[in-house]
């Protein structure tokens, strides 16, 4: 097995010949077996960078590759559950897991695929058409994992569960993931349910890859400070707001702190948060196995609403020194 | 992984039995209605034209006999027709009119719910992330319904043939032709190859627009417009026969395609309004008529220029559905 479960340089997506970028200039490395969050608001491409792993649309440039080869060769090594779930409605529950044997010839596996079906207490003889939305759900997320995916690629897997069924299935799902060294790629939009769970990070906004990397490092690659206004130095600010006297900054230190700030290190919901706030905050990118971070700034003239001020640019070229 | 170590028995186990697997099993569940109504419609188009075969043809003979239509000399009645003769006609009827609307159930189906209401709902994409690559998904997509329209469709055209042939002196008294298009279309494999153009056409519409209600429209749209076109142009599909007379028209036997009035240089011009004037024909030159038409011997070779041209329209339209799924979803096979 690769070391690397999904690498992606440069990849970009375009909706039509003169139609908006959905994605562009995206490159990051996923090492086999780990857990990524995609996070981002609406629009910010993430349903895009997932279909275009999953080998269901083609890149309008860059490349992206799935355990080392292109993401059609690896289908039968993958598994997708699409945002809105798609099921066929005229089939039955049993059906609908008897199609994922029939169509993963020797990789099925019901025994796994049935009990997520009987953990919410669904008849195998109900139509697909007559279940709610987080009943389907359930039957997806069967399908996929059924499927013995050494990638498991989710398109907001729990926005319609309820959160009983939201912390059993991600236990599931976790478990399961856990006990076969499955990477799985999951994007939400609710941070917070992602926190426990992953152990990467990919935050997405405008089309493009805003940090990227092990969790741990990224959380530790900020800092929370809190003091009276004054000058944050040579320190990258991704945010900084003002109360009165009072500061409050998310930032990336360069060296050390004045002793005059109270620090704490960021909850991913800040971390998210801050990022999304101020979309002129430099990219991230660590990568958790070579231990030494790059901090680029590859963005600069490629999005006009960016509005960049000279401190941040700045930040960032000394940043990347 | 556990998964592969399971797999050599389960893999097996899957070759071994003889019921329908993978794609096919598939195909079979997710149509199951459209394969029921397939069936329906063959058994009573199929059902009517062996009625009409059996009591319908007795009924409708009898009939005949009863009225002395077979009798030469003024006999007013055959010009009336009894109710044996008229539901005799409609079985056969029955029967061509099928064969002449599969086509357009093929591509309306096809471009609603066999591909457009799967890339409409996304399902499409459920399926390209199993096991099953795209280009293999649109084959049996696209092979099992050929398969069974063509099964489906030969029967009705054997069976109407057979309805057919087996009486020529009732069907030239029901006036039946064999060059009118929906006889033309089920006595022949041209109907066969239409079903496929159908099915064919309904698939590029649905892959085109990704959604099932333009994909029916377009889909049954195009089909209509090559069906008339095709209809407008079959008798020029194969070199006509011609024949001349000097004083009068020709007899009408066959397809009629054109005719006219021949002038002395051998001009073709249309026939004259002349009444009863003998300087008439003099005046404007014209020595003979001729009339252009297909003798029934031209049936098979128009049934087979007019078969080949839908199945070369049909393996194009087939042949782009598969280039555009390729070029969409980025190539593999």
């Amino acid at each position: 097995m690769t070391d690397t479960a999904i690498e992606a340089a440069g990849l970009g997506r375009q909706f039509g010949r003169r139609g908006k970028w959905a994605l562009f200039d995206c490159t990051f490395q996923l090492p086999a077996g780990s857990v990524c969050a995609i996070a981002g608001p609406n629009g910010a491409g993430k349903s895009t960078l997932l279909a275009l792993v999953a080998g269901l649309l083609v890149p309008t440039e860059g490349e992206v590759t799935v355990f080392g080869t292109n993401p059609g060769a690896a289908r039968e090594r993958l598994a997708f559950v699409a945002q809105d779930k798609p099921l066929y409605p005229q089939l039955t529950i049993a059906e609908t897991l008897r199609l994922g044997h029939e169509l993963n010839p020797g990789r099925w596996n019901a025994a796994v695929a049935e009990p997520i079906v009987a953990g919410g207490g669904l008849d195998p003889h109900a139509r697909i058409r007559n279940l709610s939305g987080g009943q389907r759900t359930r039957v997806a997320l069967a399908l996929a994992l059924g499927k013995r995916p050494e990638l498991l690629l989710l398109d907001e897997p729990m926005a319609d569960l309820d959160p009983l069924a939201r912390h059993q299935l991600m236990g599931v799902l976790m478990a399961d993931a856990a006990e076969n060294g499955t990477t799985v790629v999951m994007s939400s939009h609710v941070v917070a349910e992602l926190e426990d769970a992953c152990d990467h990070l990919l935050l997405m906004g405008g089309g493009r890859v805003r940090l990227a990397g092990p969790l741990d490092d990224l959380l530790a690659a900020h800092v929370l400070v809190t003091g009276r206004a004054g000058d944050l130095g040579p320190h990258t600010v991704v945010e900084s707001r003002t109360t009165g006297r009072q500061l409050t900054a998310l930032i990336r230190p360069n060296g050390p702190l004045d002793a005059e700030w109270q620090t704490s290190e960021p909850t991913l919901e800040e971390l998210v948060i801050a990022h999304l706030r101020s979309p002129a905050a430099p990219e991230l990118t660590l990568t958790g196995e070579t231990g030494t971070d790059a901090d680029t700034d590859t963005d600069s003239d490629s999005d006009s609403d960016d509005t960049h001020t000279d401190e941040t640019d700045a930040d960032a070229e000394e940043a990347a020194k | 992984m556990t998964a592969v170590s399971a797999a050599p028995a389960e893999a097996s186990a899957h070759h071994r039995s003889l019921r329908p697997r993978g794609l096919l099993w598939a195909m079979l569940h997710l149509h199951r209605a459209a394969l029921l109504f397939w069936l329906l419609l063959i058994a009573v188009a199929g059902g009517a034209l062996l009625w009409a075969y059996g009591p319908g043809a007795d009924g409708a003979w009898a009939e005949y006999r009863m009225m002395r239509c077979a009798y030469s000399g003024p006999n007013r009645t055959c010009d009336y027709t009894g109710l044996s003769y008229d539901v005799y006609s409609r079985a056969v009827s029955l029967g061509s009119l099928t064969v002449t609307l599969v086509p357009f159930l093929a591509a309306l189906w096809a471009g609603a719910a066999l591909i457009g209401r799967e890339l409409e709902s996304g399902t499409a994409e459920l399926a390209w992330t199993q096991s099953v690559t795209p280009t293999r998904w649109l084959l049996a997509k696209l092979t099992a319904p050929a398969v069974l329209l063509v099964l489906g469709t030969s029967l009705l055209v054997l069976l109407h043939r057979l309805v057919w042939t087996s009486n020529d002196e009732l069907r030239r008294w029901m006036n039946w032709d064999w060059y009118v298009d929906s006889a033309f279309r089920a006595n022949g494999v041209v109907g066969i190859a239409y079903a496929l153009l159908g099915l064919a056409a309904g698939a590029l519409a649905a892959l085109l627009t990704r959604r099932s209600l333009p994909a029916l429209g377009i889909g049954g749209g195009c089909l209509a417009v090559i069906v008339y076109g095709l209809t407008v142009l079959r008798p020029h599909l194969w070199p006509v026969v011609t024949v001349t007379r000097e004083n009068e028209s020709p007899p009408a036997t066959g397809m009629p395609v054109a005719e006219g009035a021949l002038t002395s240089a051998g001009a073709r011009v249309p026939p004259p309004v002349c009444g009863s004037r003998d300087t008439c024909l003099a005046e404007r030159d014209i020595v003979a008529y001729y009339r252009d038409f297909h003798p029934s011997s031209h049936f098979w070779p128009l049934q087979l220029v007019e078969t080949g041209i839908v199945l070369a329209l049909a393996a194009v339209v087939t042949g782009v559905s598969f280039w555009l799924l390729r070029r969409r979803t980025g190539a593999a096979v």
